[in-house]
């Protein structure tokens, strides 16, 4: 071995914040995980190993801090919905639809029925779309690699309804306060949509049979990271991880918005709390989002207006809500995302504050979860908790 | 539990009441389930003031010294803290704390606000009641210098180490000239004038 001298203020540093630079011993060593590596996007977790198991896991966020809650105080309030959108790329409809919901109530508007259904299709799209992509994640990290791209596929056709609709593939700008930035474009948008709900239907099952069904999967997730009710609860983890520890918490049912209330559908629920019932849980909800939006699709838009009709909303850069403050959540993906906005009567907002679900489950319960577990279950444990790092980086 | 404790506490008013009498306006309710949730925790946390903003959503001010009292008190009810919002009221020279507690059982939302003082502001850790405290008092800590006694990971967590200690999302915190520190002669794209700016 070549001798590698480490200067003495970086050992002291390093020892100050509990790291070692050395094999601790023959056995013992200390892997930094990430950010390079595929499975963690842009984040770091600093693993001490013995041989091949975890002994203890630090997570080490802050690769991609781009201070979206300071910038968004120095923009008008409708500059901003072009800024946050950005905290998660994957699903980027979240954060603009509870960030226009909060100012929606600070004002006091009641948004066009019209506005919300087209809100609520918005959201089903995105959350679809994000299952596609979270199905390329998680089939590239345990090598089913077909899954991904047939995933990566289906989502492309969600990416042209979206840029049909509001002019962006990922980016949409698209929820704005009051209502939504311009109408569907017509009905051969909603033939498309229904085309593609249906497809997808069909496809659920060739999902099966590669990815779902499929005894590698199998193998790789049960009882791979456990968790328990109490601590799920405890840990503030809410979406799909919830759910797969047996607590049936939605937002869309337990403090429903928009169309939600009007629309039929089951919230999946497994007890087990390992990986496997994690993955299951977030099938069993692809197939009721499709099953929402064909139920959407059924009711039609209602007629009427898509932006609410306020004089205010022709100055926009100098627009002023009232002094008040409001917090809005919807269920993604990865959990309940939500937004705590606080106007002090001016043309920018005094405080945006974005509680993103990997917050609390991609510090604290993955440290706990990743003790004791095999190196080769990090990516696992990491994709099954769907952690989306800039969530807690912002 | 329940029974043993609500005498206790129905004692306490009664010997507190010559005091308070004029400064408590009998506040109004509504007989809704989340009426009747805060009516049920003012019982037991008289210190507090509490209203209902709206369907599935409450509201609670909890005097700084007495916050983790009333948390502790709350954590029966609400399961889940959502998370810790730290608003900077620079005017008033005060930090205010939302708790935003989450109750899976009752489907509500509830704020808990506290006020403390900018300097040296001081809150002890709810790490016990909800391990996920840790995170979001770690970020308080960061980027707002709030020190939550107990809490023993409060140090570097998202920000480069030298941005630690500065408090960026301090409302006295000036980006422009922290960028220009950082960056020097390569920071020429700010046009000082603001004549190319829309806004």
């Amino acid at each position: 071995m070549a001798n590698l001298e480490v200067p003495k203020e970086l050992k002291t540093e390093a020892k100050a914040h509990d790291m070692y630079l050395h094999p601790i011993d023959k056995d013992t060593y200390e892997l930094f995980f990430g950010p390079q590596h595929m499975a963690t996007e842009n984040f770091s977790i600093i693993l001490k190993m013995d041989g091949n198991r975890i002994e203890r896991a630090i997570v080490n966020p802050g690769f991609l801090h781009r201070g979206f809650e300071k910038l968004s105080e120095h923009r008008p309030y409708f500059s901003n919905i072009a800024l946050i959108l950005r905290i998660c790329v994957p699903e980027s409809d979240v954060p603009e639809n509870i960030y226009s919901m909060a100012v929606d109530e600070i004002v006091g508007w009641e948004v066009p029925e019209r506005a919300q259904w087209i809100r609520t299709v918005v959201l089903e799209m995105a959350r679809m779309s994000a299952w596609m992509f979270w199905i390329m994640g998680f089939g590239n990290e345990i090598g089913l690699y077909t899954a991904g791209q047939w995933a990566a596929a289906y989502r492309e056709r969600f990416m042209r309804l979206f840029e049909e609709l509001t002019g962006g593939r990922v980016y949409h700008i698209y929820t704005v306060p009051g209502g939504v930035r311009r109408d569907i474009p017509g009905d051969r948008w909603l033939r498309q949509l229904r085309d593609t709900v249906e497809y997808l239907k069909g496809k659920m099952k060739d999902f099966d049979e590669i990815l779902f069904d499929n005894y590698i999967m199998f193998e790789r997730t049960e009882g791979v990271g456990v968790m328990d009710k109490r601590f799920a609860l405890k840990h503030a983890v809410t979406g799909p991880n919830l759910r797969a520890v047996g607590v049936p918490y939605d937002v869309r049912k337990d403090d429903p918005y928009l169309f939600y209330p009007e629309l039929e559908f089951e919230v999946p629920v497994l007890k087990e709390g390992d990986s496997l019932a994690r993955v299951l849980v977030r099938r069993y909800e692809m197939e009721q989002d499709l099953y929402i939006l064909e139920q959407l699709l059924d009711m039609g838009p209602p007629s009427g207006p898509h932006m609410v009709q306020d004089a205010r909303l022709k100055a926009l850069p100098r627009f002023k809500p009232p002094k008040g403050d409001a917090y809005a959540h919807v269920e993604s993906t990865k959990g309940d995302f939500g937004v705590y906005v606080v106007s002090d009567g001016t043309h920018k907002p005094y405080r945006a504050h974005f509680r993103g679900p990997s917050q609390s489950h991609g510090v604290t319960v993955l440290e706990e979860l990743l003790k004791g577990a095999r190196l080769a279950d990090v990516p696992v444990i990491l994709k099954t908790l769907d952690n989306c790092p800039p969530d807690i980086d912002r | 539990m329940d029974m043993n404790e609500k005498p206790k506490v129905e004692e306490k008013v009664e010997e507190q009441k010559p005091q308070e009498v004029p400064e408590v306006e009998a506040p109004k309710l509504p007989d809704t389930k989340e009426g009747k949730l805060v009516a049920g925790m003012l019982e037991r946390a008289p210190y507090a003031e509490g209203n209902v903003r709206r369907e599935r959503r409450v509201e609670f001010k909890v005097p700084a010294d007495r916050i983790k009292e009333f948390l502790e008190l709350a954590s029966e009810k609400f399961e889940m803290l959502l998370q810790i919002s730290v608003v900077d009221w620079l005017k008033e020279g005060e930090f205010e704390l939302v708790y935003q507690l989450w109750s899976v059982s009752e489907t509500t939302h509830a704020f808990v606000r506290t006020r403390v003082p900018r300097e040296n502001a001081k809150l002890p850790t709810v790490m016990d009641i909800w391990p996920v405290a840790e995170t979001y008092e770690r970020e308080a800590h960061e980027f707002f210098g709030i020190i939550f006694e107990g809490n023993p990971r409060l140090g570097p967590f998202i920000l480069e180490p030298r941005e630690y200690e500065k408090h960026p999302l301090r409302k006295d915190f000036n980006t422009l000239s922290y960028a220009k520190t950082i960056y020097g002669e390569d920071f020429d794209r700010y046009d000082e004038s603001k004549t190319n700016y829309v806004i």
